[in-house]
């Protein structure tokens, strides 16, 4: 276990990425890169249940093409087995690829401004073999959808999100179907509403929760194999110019888990670390 | 003809160094943390000509201080907004050009720029007449103006000759 931690201290370190970016950690929101911007992700994502814990490093890159699209990919890697059932908000071993264009903008006023973003990627399956049922399947491509609409100000945030991932059939096997769906909100206390040249803070309180299908395996539906969680918890975002770090903690609300496949999933738990790149580059007359 | 042409091209380059923007006050809308500051900075930073950026989260004011003699261009100001995916507002100016037209419809040029503007009164009291053809400050506001677009027209507070 020590060994894994620092395996994933090591890519939590030297990972590059974009994911959480300078949202909260475990939900879906809107924001998007910059035109020319790169961003990099990296973090440690943890699920720790009755079966043991599972350690992913959510590393991820973006690139803004326009002001409202941006090109990212995300290539988790894990460590330690859960035998937890499949999640897409808490990354698991797929890498994906893919694009988030956001289609509606619309500022309101001075640090303000309601957006919906909406994302379709490629999910492909990384090196590493799954835990527990799920590591027993032939994996093939999936593709995953995400729309998400909200608002941010200098005070608030409120952000509601929903993705659906659905994977391609390999030798008769295939990884469930997951719906999955976040609310968030976030505070920025009047005392913290600083200039940017100092330390940007703000809390979220983050609700989400997830239903996944059942298992099939060798063509036959395992029994019981779907799985419903709803998780609740508070996360803080840190951020200074273009460095961010951020982290939370979400317990169970809800649970319709078999115990005797998955086991008891009591925590969730990630900190991710984001540097942000922006262009200079400016057209000339 | 040679001799016109060089102190044509003199003329032209004194005028340049002495027409310019001085100070560009922009209202940005949208900007909800340090990052989106910290984006804008940068981009205007990128503006050649820029000496000094500051920005007011709160407020929303970008200040923008250029240095003598640059050629920046008002386009430029707002695509640095644009890019970062924010919304430029009314801009507060202070900058140099050359006063044509007439009294009743003048026209300030940057020089150094492709810059524009139909001149309107915020308020009386300025003698335009008598500083037709002349090389003007002029302290006033541009309007908001479509993305992609700068207002065609400036409205001024005052209108001084450069000293």
């Amino acid at each position: 276990m020590k060994f894994q931690l620092v395996l994933a201290c090591i890519v939590l370190v030297t990972g590059s990425a974009s994911a959480a970016d300078h949202g909260p950690v475990f939900s879906y929101a809107t924001p998007v890169n910059s035109e020319r911007e790169f961003s990099f992700d990296t973090g440690i994502i943890g699920r720790n249940g009755s079966q043991g814990t599972q350690l992913s490093t959510g590393s991820g890159f973006g690139y803004g093409v326009t002001p409202h699209l941006t090109l990212n990919a995300f290539l988790p890697a894990s460590f330690g087995s859960g035998d937890l059932p499949e999640s897409r908000i808490m990354s698991g071993t797929e890498w994906s690829a893919g694009a988030s264009w956001r289609f509606l903008h619309s500022v309101t006023s001075v640090g303000e401004r309601i957006e919906s973003t909406a994302s379709l990627g490629l999910v492909v399956p990384g090196p590493q073999q799954d835990s527990g049922v799920l590591g027993s399947l032939h994996r093939a491509p999936g593709v995953a959808g995400t729309l998400v609409t909200g608002l941010a100000s200098r005070s608030q945030y409120l952000w509601l999100g929903g993705g659906y991932t659905r994977f391609a059939e390999a030798s008769h096997d295939r990884r469930p179907d997951t719906l999955s769906w976040s609310a968030v909100y976030g505070y920025r206390p009047p005392s913290l509403r600083r200039g940017y040249d100092k330390w940007d803070y703000r809390g979220f309180a983050e609700l989400t929760g997830e239903h996944t299908g059942a298992v099939r395996s060798n063509g036959v539906i395992l029994p019981d194999s779907s799985a419903t969680t709803l998780w609740l918890g508070p996360s803080v975002l840190a951020i200074f110019k273009n460095v961010a770090i951020e982290g939370g903690v979400q317990g169970p609300l809800f649970r319709d888990v078999s115990e005797s496949i998955y086991g008891r999933e009591r925590v969730r738990f990630a900190i991710n670390l984001s540097y942000l790149k922006y262009s200079s580059h400016t057209s000339s007359h | 003809m040679k001799n016109s042409l060089a102190l044509g091209f003199f003329a032209l380059s004194t005028l340049a160094a002495h027409a310019e923007y001085q100070q560009v006050n922009l209202t940005v809308f949208g900007m909800d943390c340090a990052p989106c500051a910290h984006a804008i900075h940068v981009s205007m930073k990128g503006i050649q000509g820029v000496n000094t950026v500051d920005v007011d989260l709160n407020t929303g004011l970008v200040s923008i201080q250029l240095t003598p003699g640059n050629s920046a261009a008002m386009h430029q100001f707002n695509e640095a907004v644009e890019k970062n995916g924010f919304t430029h507002k009314d801009a507060a100016v202070i900058v140099r050009g050359e006063l044509s037209g007439s009294a009743q419809a003048p026209f300030l040029d940057v020089t150094g720029t492709k810059d524009h503007y139909a001149l309107t009164p915020l308020a009386t009291g300025t003698d335009i007449a008598g500083l037709l053809g002349k090389t003007v400050v002029v302290n006033g506001t541009l309007p908001q103006s479509p993305k992609g677009k700068v207002s065609d027209t400036l409205r001024y507070k005052t209108v001084t000759e450069a000293k």
